[in-house]
């Protein structure tokens, strides 16, 4: 209990280092997985993710979202992008992203960091 | 009324893979191209998303993806002297439609063939002297080397993006790999996908018997990789749906994916879809095609098509039904063994075996086929055929992922087929199945071969064309020596219950086998023995050219994919280098 108790500590303590410390260039390199379908072509199988921070979810004229992000009512904070991405089925549960999302908190954190960046 | 078209420098009749990939280098080298496509266009983002790509009804049971059977479908029958029936719904192979073909559905099985194989009479010959090969075996060696090849492949490879682990690098062996392949210059563009739990347990097996496991070659990558045109393409996610259907996350090689996202914006092309191409304009005297027939199926309309270069990129039957409905070359007549036009069909020998372990969970419901092992220690010349009665091998392939919901329920022999104890069984097993598939050569018999069929016409009247096949003595005795080997490697890995299941004797269009068809417009050495010379280009045509498997002696005991696009590459290269300034023959009669 106490080890366990010192271990959640230790955790909390890296992943807000780690937050702090996120990598844009890291980000970009992990971005390559998104850009196969998120690129800004009309054919494009994702929507763009230019200005995706901030932005409410399924407001793109150009992009048909899934039923379920169309209900989702969630802005892309980093917080919400930051749960979205480790599991998207669990956050927007039926949303059509073919990814079972990203198991490592730094990555995440990493390429909300390079997100950010794109405008 | 037929309504005559501008002259464009190129018709390509089909838009597969192939048909992409050759419209693509053909606008590179700044020529007009038409792509005359049967069936509708598909586009990834808007037919191949989630969730109705998961839709196993639509696609792997219902076969959205295939060709339709009541517009043109082919005849059947296992010897000359049976009639044929028409095949109404697809069964043992499987061929697409639309802009992407068959590429849309396969399943990725991406490989070389090896250098043997390429000169297979006479490596034979040598080795096991002149009248080793049987009299009825038709086979004969290819008029390209594996090493004329190997940059064709390299650069199909990358293409497609595929993955895999290479087993020999410019002549360097490598543990992990296939030693048995011929030397790559460059290692495969991505890594190997994960194994599967299944295929983790056959290759420790396969190590304990002493052969040589390593990860199956698959076209899709492992991580985002972006292809020699500029094309990103996705990882593979392990979904489980890649057979029968595309690809959701942009991962699996096809047509649509890998090509058209840059072909359609290439202002030189143009692409005609509902264009269901019927004859080829024949000029006999100048030896050249001058104009494609074809009608728009959507509204009966017929146009004609002229064009200084023609290339087929169809299927193996649509080639070979297209020279034979124009009357180009000599149709093959088994009785005399004259004509080559349909000769040297061949159709894959592929064999399967299930394990089955109780308690063990390995997790089916997703994966890919990349996720499955392969020894390949028994095929083509790889190993010594003294004493075994027949020629040729064939790999053997094991995994235990991507067992769909509705197709995914292997059950062990004597279960019925429906009702609570068959539910009983499929619940009890569905976890704890390893699948093997042999995958084996077929050397041409002169008994097998496609024509024209005396009664059966397609949609728009003109005679289906007729298979007449039957897997031969040197073919089941292939298959039956690799399962021996699949047997042993069963019985190492201790399951609960195992079935190996032969072929049939008489072969038959049910169930599904693999959709591998080669030959009837076979490439050679001279017009005495090939429907088309070493870069495929028709010898009774020199602006014809035939690309895909129809062009194939006969078949190694490896999917035919990767060969095709090799060939076409190697093919559309000498076109673009040679024939373009100086348009003829490329190799003199």
């Amino acid at each position: 209990m106490r080890l366990g108790f010192i271990g959640f500590i230790v955790l909390a303590a890296v992943s807000s280092a780690s937050a702090l410390a996120a990598d844009a260039n890291h980000g970009k390199e992990l971005f390559l997985a998104c850009a196969a379908c998120h690129t800004e072509k009309a054919d494009a199988l994702g929507p763009s993710l230019k200005g995706i921070v901030g932005r409410k979810a399924a407001s793109l004229d150009t992009f048909r979202y899934s039923p379920a992000m169309q209900r989702s009512n969630i802005t892309w904070t980093e917080a919400n992008l930051r749960e979205y991405l480790m599991d998207p089925q669990t956050k927007v549960k039926g949303n059509r992203m073919p990814f079972s999302g990203m198991p490592n908190r730094a990555d995440v954190d990493d390429l909300i960091a390079h997100l950010v960046t794109l405008k | 009324m037929v309504t005559k078209l501008n002259e464009v420098d190129c018709v390509i009749i089909g838009v597969g893979l192939t048909g992409a990939m050759l419209a693509k280098e053909m606008t590179m080298a700044g020529l007009t191209v038409v792509g005359l496509e049967r069936g509708p266009d598909r586009r990834p983002n808007e037919e191949f998303v989630l969730p109705r790509i998961r839709d196993e009804l639509r696609y792997q049971t219902r076969m959205e993806l295939m060709a339709d059977n009541s517009v043109d479908t082919v005849t059947f029958r296992n010897t000359s002297d049976m009639t044929a029936l028409p095949i109404r719904r697809w069964g043992a192979f499987l061929p697409g439609e639309g802009v992407g073909g068959t590429s849309n559905h396969w399943g990725g099985s991406h490989w070389r063939y090896l250098p043997t194989d390429f000169k297979i009479r006479s490596v034979i010959t040598e080795k096991y002297g002149a009248r080793a090969i049987p009299e009825d075996m038709t086979i004969q060696d290819w008029p390209v080397t594996y090493d004329e090849l190997e940059p064709y492949y390299d650069k199909f490879d990358k293409l497609c993006g595929v993955s895999g682990k290479a087993g020999n690098l410019k002549g360097q062996k490598i543990e992990g790999g296939n030693i048995f392949e011929g030397p790559r210059s460059d290692e495969y563009p991505s890594k190997p996908l994960k194994s599967s739990a299944g295929a983790l347990m056959v290759a420790e097996a396969a190590k304990s018997l002493g052969y040589h496991p390593f990860p199956a070659p698959f076209a899709a990558p492992s991580a985002p990789y972006t292809n020699i045109y500029g094309v990103t393409l996705g990882a593979c996610e392990y979904c489980g749906f890649c057979g029968r259907n595309s690809c959701e996350a942009n991962a699996k090689a096809s047509g649509t994916i890998n090509v058209m996202p840059v072909l359609r914006n290439e202002p030189k092309f143009q692409l005609r879809t509902h264009a269901f191409a019927s004859k080829l304009n024949y000029d006999r005297q100048a030896k050249r095609v001058t104009s494609v027939f074809y009608t728009d199926m959507n509204t009966g309309e017929e146009y004609e098509q002229p064009a200084n270069i023609v290339i087929l990129a169809g299927f193996v039957f649509t080639n070979t039904q297209m020279l034979l409905h124009s009357g180009i070359g000599q149709p093959y007549d088994p009785r005399t063994g004259r004509g080559l036009v349909g000769k040297n069909y061949c159709y894959q020998f592929e064999a399967p075996a299930t394990a089955f372990f109780e308690n063990k969970n390995l997790s089916p419901f997703m994966g890919a086929p990349g996720d499955a092992v392969v020894f390949d220690d028994f095929n083509g010349e790889s190993f010594d055929h003294t004493g075994l009665g027949f020629f040729g091998g064939g790999y053997v392939r094991a995994g235990s992922g991507a067992s769909p919901p509705i197709g995914g329920r292997d059950v062990p022999p004597e279960t019925p087929s429906w009702g609570s104890k068959w539910k009983a069984e499929t619940v009890k097993w569905y976890y704890g199945v390893v699948d093997f598939n042999t995958q084996g050569s077929v050397y041409a018999n002169r008994a097998n071969y496609m024509d024209l069929d005396p009664t059966y016409k397609d949609s728009l009247g003109r005679p289906l064309i007729r298979m007449t096949y039957n897997g031969t003595e040197n073919d089941h005795k292939m298959s039956a020596y690799l399962l021996t080997k699949v047997e042993a490697c069963i019985k190492a890995m201790n399951p609960s219950v195992y079935e190996v299941r032969p072929r049939p004797k008489m072969f038959t269009v049910v169930p599904y086998q693999s959709t591998h068809n080669t030959g009837g417009t076979m490439m050679g050495s001279t017009p005495g023995n090939s429907v088309v010379n070493r870069y495929q280009q028709a010898w009774d045509a020199h602006n014809l050219f035939i690309m895909g498997a129809s062009t194939f002696p006969q078949q190694p005991g490896y999917n035919p994919t990767g060969t095709l696009g090799a060939l076409a590459y190697w093919s559309v290269d000498k076109i673009k280098s040679s024939y373009l300034n100086n348009p003829g023959p490329l190799v003199q009669a």
